[in-house]
């Protein structure tokens, strides 16, 4: 038997090499871990952290609009809905498609639905198991529209799944009851924007759609994928206008998810969503309602101003629309009737008018300040129409009204006495008066859309415009309020506060501060004399003369009637400012209408309306104010 | 014979199998594992409750006699102050019936009431449950409504055959629909986390921003009767602190139960006349 001796030399050279080797390796293994961790760390750990991380965004619900007295005009209501967080489904959803694969499992591979399929036909089922939870308590057969729920599995999956929306109170109560309160299932409630008044005021006010990018500020995680809940977004009026100050301030959360989508733990940060700054508008909704209800069903505008400050009191267009039916959104039906109807347009700042025999008082001033007309000594002989070269200019009593002065003249409207003295003043000081009470160009109120062009005629326009010279003819026309001239209601309002306070400018706002400073603008540039004796004539049309209708008991009122043609249609104007030793309150109404064989005129269809108001105002003007613009 | 070391790790490797085993075993097993163990427990729980009843019945027995001739007139007072409310009700019952009818309202659920002595209480979730000395045997079911003179105990959550778990109103998995006295509007109310023997609160959500509540001028808080599940206007507790939660829609706040709950000793299930009202 021989001795096998095995020997073991740690120095023998094959062994060094081999040591070598594995010295090398583990060095470089070494070194590309310290690499990884030193050197590129930071990147794979963003890698992840967008990989991994996802934001869901809430957007803040609106602030509230006020009128001038405190009345909630527009607020949020909650709406209720019960949504499923699909987020902690994920092991059910597994499961059932496991069942779903049995089932198709005798099946020829080639007869089988795809994987994807599977998937998609797990989840509906899944969901529609839930959903029958909430079926069985509130007695209801809903089924889950899987094309929805695909689309919200595909792009929302961290937000709720709302399975029913707009529950009532009673579904409410029942669901928070019943359904366990450690359950995927939830009660949620949404925001939603709720006008009170329904249609009153629907052009200042506006409405809102539906924004599927809400505005996110300072919340971090910006290159996350986000998703974000639907928001608002103001369309029209004040609440486009004044969007941004609205708006909530959005809230949110960071959550970390598993590679199929699913969130994991709760958020790694979270901001509570806040409601946005409140407004107090200078509406007035109570006259707002009276003036409503005044014009009833008739197309047309009515704005009311406060005349010391220029607040707009009161802002009527008509047709118009319930801003309730914007939420959560419009019908196709609704948006087909506000399109047939044309409530879409905002009359009181879009509305583009002759304005009639209101615009007499410009013709009026312009002949003061020039002189032409002498407020005790200028007179006119009415016999019911003036020749203007070979064309006769029509009055509107055309038996005539005799002999008649300024005071008579505006009183009862005559149209000869205005195409005389306009035929004297001419064309060019007639326009550039107008001008001066801002005929000439948009009001600047705070609403989108405002009429842009107004149109105040003088010979250089025609020529400019309409590449025709200017005659006599058009002179008369421009005197009392007809030919090219075009003027918003709101424009006609604003002249009526400027006159009001003895001044040439008015700037409206639909903004409310208490203690707003009175506005103060170019002097009107009459004489007390002259000017008393305009609001004399102006006082005697309230009383006895064409706006006798506009005329209130206790209240001493300066109003103006005005009739013109738009085409086929046919304006009644009445503007009117009262009390007339303080004046407070100023109003513009103007009415279509196209009725055959009716008289369409402003004392009779606009006058009441404005009587209307300034009734109301009379009885609430004593109401005490609301200080302060605008909080949380 | 086994390996010193291997002997040694004997009891942890049976352990081991056991844990085993039960991760195995299918989940019906586990299920009917841990109710037969409740059942078998149940007798125990019953005997301690009916031998505190009787310490109390010797406690009691050992007072003066003039004392009890005292306590049992008095009683007996309160009984005929009781039974002429009850007539009361009756007539106010069959009035609400009649309004009810007239205005075509759905009819409230009926019940038959099961009274039920307190059987235990864990130190442990002293807040959030407890058992009842009555079960299966007194056909009571899961989700009845449990109440007390003070109003709202809890809910039945678990039906075994001789006794009952009730989850009490202070516990978090506790949820119903309220409202406030005078406001038909419904919150919710849901128990919270409550500290062993200190004053027992809950919170309510989704309160409309025009109600006001106070430490000072608490509001009473009812059940709303909308749920389907509680009757309406029993008393859950006051809300006495409301907070406009960041969106400005709904409030939140505190309410605080009525503190003789720590104290219960009996209790009455409305065991609902048809099944399909829970």
């Amino acid at each position: 038997m021989s001795n096998i001796v095995e020997t073991h030399s740690a120095r023998k050279p094959r062994i060094f090499f081999f040591y070598f080797l594995l010295g090398a390796m583990l060095l470089t293994l070494a070194g590309g871990l310290v690499f990884r961790q030193l050197f590129r760390s930071t990147l794979y750990s963003e890698r992840e952290r967008l990989q991994n991380q996802r934001r869901v965004i809430v957007p803040g619900p609106r602030g509230n609009i006020y009128d001038r007295n405190g009345q909630l005009i527009v607020t949020n209501q909650p709406r209720f809905s019960v949504t499923l967080n699909l987020g902690e489904l994920g092991g059910e959803f597994d499961r059932e498609t496991g069942k779903v694969a049995a089932n198709y499992r005798s099946l020829d591979r080639s007869e089988r639905p795809s994987y994807a399929e599977m998937t998609r036909l797990a989840r509906v089922a899944v969901v529609q198991r839930y959903l029958d939870q909430t079926n069985t308590i509130l007695g209801r057969n809903n089924q889950v529209d899987s094309r929805i729920l695909d689309r919200h599995f595909a792009q929302t999956r961290l937000l709720p799944f709302v399975l029913l929306d707009n529950l009532t109170p009673q579904e409410y109560a029942r669901l928070i009851e019943r359904l366990p309160v450690r359950s995927p299932l939830q009660v949620y409630a949404l925001s939603n924007r709720f006008y009170p008044y329904a249609s009153a005021a629907a052009h200042a006010l506006g409405y809102v759609t539906t924004n599927t990018d809400p505005p996110v500020e300072d919340f971090p995680g910006e290159d996350l994928m986000t998703f974000k809940m639907k928001g608002t977004e103001g369309r029209a009026g004040l609440e486009a206008r004044y969007d941004e100050h609205l708006q909530g301030v959005a809230g949110g959360a960071i959550y970390r998810v598993d590679p199929a989508g699913f969130r994991v733990d709760l958020p790694l940060q979270k901001r509570l969503p806040e409601k946005g700054h409140n407004i107090i508008t200078s509406l007035d909704i109570d006259l707002q309602v009276a003036a409503e209800q005044a014009m009833e069903n008739r197309v047309g505008a009515c704005v009311a101003l406060e005349v010391k400050t220029g607040e707009v009191l009161v802002l009527v267009s008509k047709p118009d629309y319930n801003l309730n039916d914007f939420v959560p959104r419009l019908s196709t039906e609704t948006a087909r009737q506000i399109e047939e109807s044309g409530a879409w347009f905002n009359r009181a700042i879009q509305g583009q008018y002759p304005p009639g025999s209101t615009f007499k008082l410009i013709t009026t001033l312009a002949g003061l300040r020039s002189g032409a007309i002498d407020p005790h000594q200028s007179r006119t002989e009415c016999p019911g129409y003036l020749m203007v070269g070979n064309r006769r200019f029509t009055c509107h009593r055309h038996s005539g009204h005799g002999e008649r002065d300024l005071v008579g003249a505006i009183r009862d409207s005559c149209n000869v006495f205005f195409y005389t003295f306009g035929l004297e003043v001419g064309p060019q000081l007639i326009a550039t008066e107008a001008r001066r009470f801002g005929y000439g160009h948009p009001t600047g109120i705070e609403l989108p859309a405002e009429f842009r062009n107004p149109v105040v005629p003088d010979p250089a326009w025609r020529l400019r415009v309409r590449n025709e010279t200017w005659n006599r003819g058009d002179t008369a026309n421009v005197a009392i309020g007809q030919g090219d001239l075009l003027v918003s209601p709101m424009q006609v309002a604003c002249f009526m506060a400027s006159f009001a306070r003895g001044e040439t400018e008015t700037k409206p706002t639909l903004l409310h501060i208490a203690d707003r400073p009175p506005l103060h603008t170019t002097p009107i540039g009459l004489s007390r004399d002259d000017y008393n004796t305009m609001v004399e004539g102006l006082e005697q049309c309230a009383q006895i003369g064409t706006a006798k209708f506009a005329n209130v008991e206790g209240l001493r009122v300066a109003a103006k009637t005005g009739t013109a043609q738009k085409g086929r249609i046919e304006l009644a104007w009445t503007i009117a400012y009262a009390p007339i030793e303080n004046p407070q309150i100023a109003v513009a109404v103007v009415l279509e209408g196209s009725e055959e064989d009716t008289n369409f005129g402003g004392g009779v269809f606009a006058a009441p309306v404005v009587q209307t108001v300034l009734q109301a105002w009379r009885d609430g003007h004593l109401k005490p104010k609301v200080s302060g613009v605008t909080g949380r | 014979m086994l390996p010193k070391r291997f002997d040694q790790a004997r009891p942890f490797a049976t352990l081991g199998a056991v844990l085993l085993a039960w991760i195995l075993v299918p989940l019906a097993v586990k299920s009917f594992a841990r109710v037969s163990f409740f059942e078998l427990q149940a007798p125990f729980i019953a005997a301690a409750a009916y031998v505190r009843d009787l310490q109390e019945f010797w406690a009691l027995r050992l007072h003066p006699k003039d004392e009890l001739i005292k306590a049992g007139h008095e009683i007996a007072g309160v009984i005929a102050q009781y039974e002429f409310s009850q007539q009361e009700l009756e007539s106010l019952r069959a009035e609400n019936v009649r309004l009810q009818n007239l205005l075509n309202l759905p009819p409230q659920p009926a019940f038959r009431y099961e009274r039920a002595r307190v059987a235990r209480r864990d130190l442990s979730g002293w807040w959030q449950r407890l058992i009842i000395r009555k079960g299966a045997n007194y056909g009571l079911v899961v989700g009845s409504p449990v109440v007390f003179a003070g109003g709202v105990v809890g809910r039945v959550s678990e039906v075994y055959g001789y006794t009952a778990v009730v989850d009490l109103i202070t516990s978090p998995t506790f949820r119903l629909a309220a409202s406030v006295e005078g406001d038909a509007r419904p919150i919710c109310y849901q128990g919270g986390l409550n500290d062993s023997f200190k004053a027992p609160r809950g919170t309510v959500e989704y309160v409309p921003t025009d109600i006001y509540a106070s430490p000072t001028s608490p509001r009473l808080l009812l059940t709303s009767g909308l749920g389907g599940v509680f009757p309406t206007g029993l008393r859950i507790g006051r809300i006495v602190r409301l907070e406009t939660s960041t969106d400005g829609l709904f409030q939140s706040g505190e309410v605080r139960v009525d503190e003789r709950l720590v104290s219960l000793t009996e209790v009455t299930v409305l065991v609902p006349l048809e099944t399909e009202d829970l």
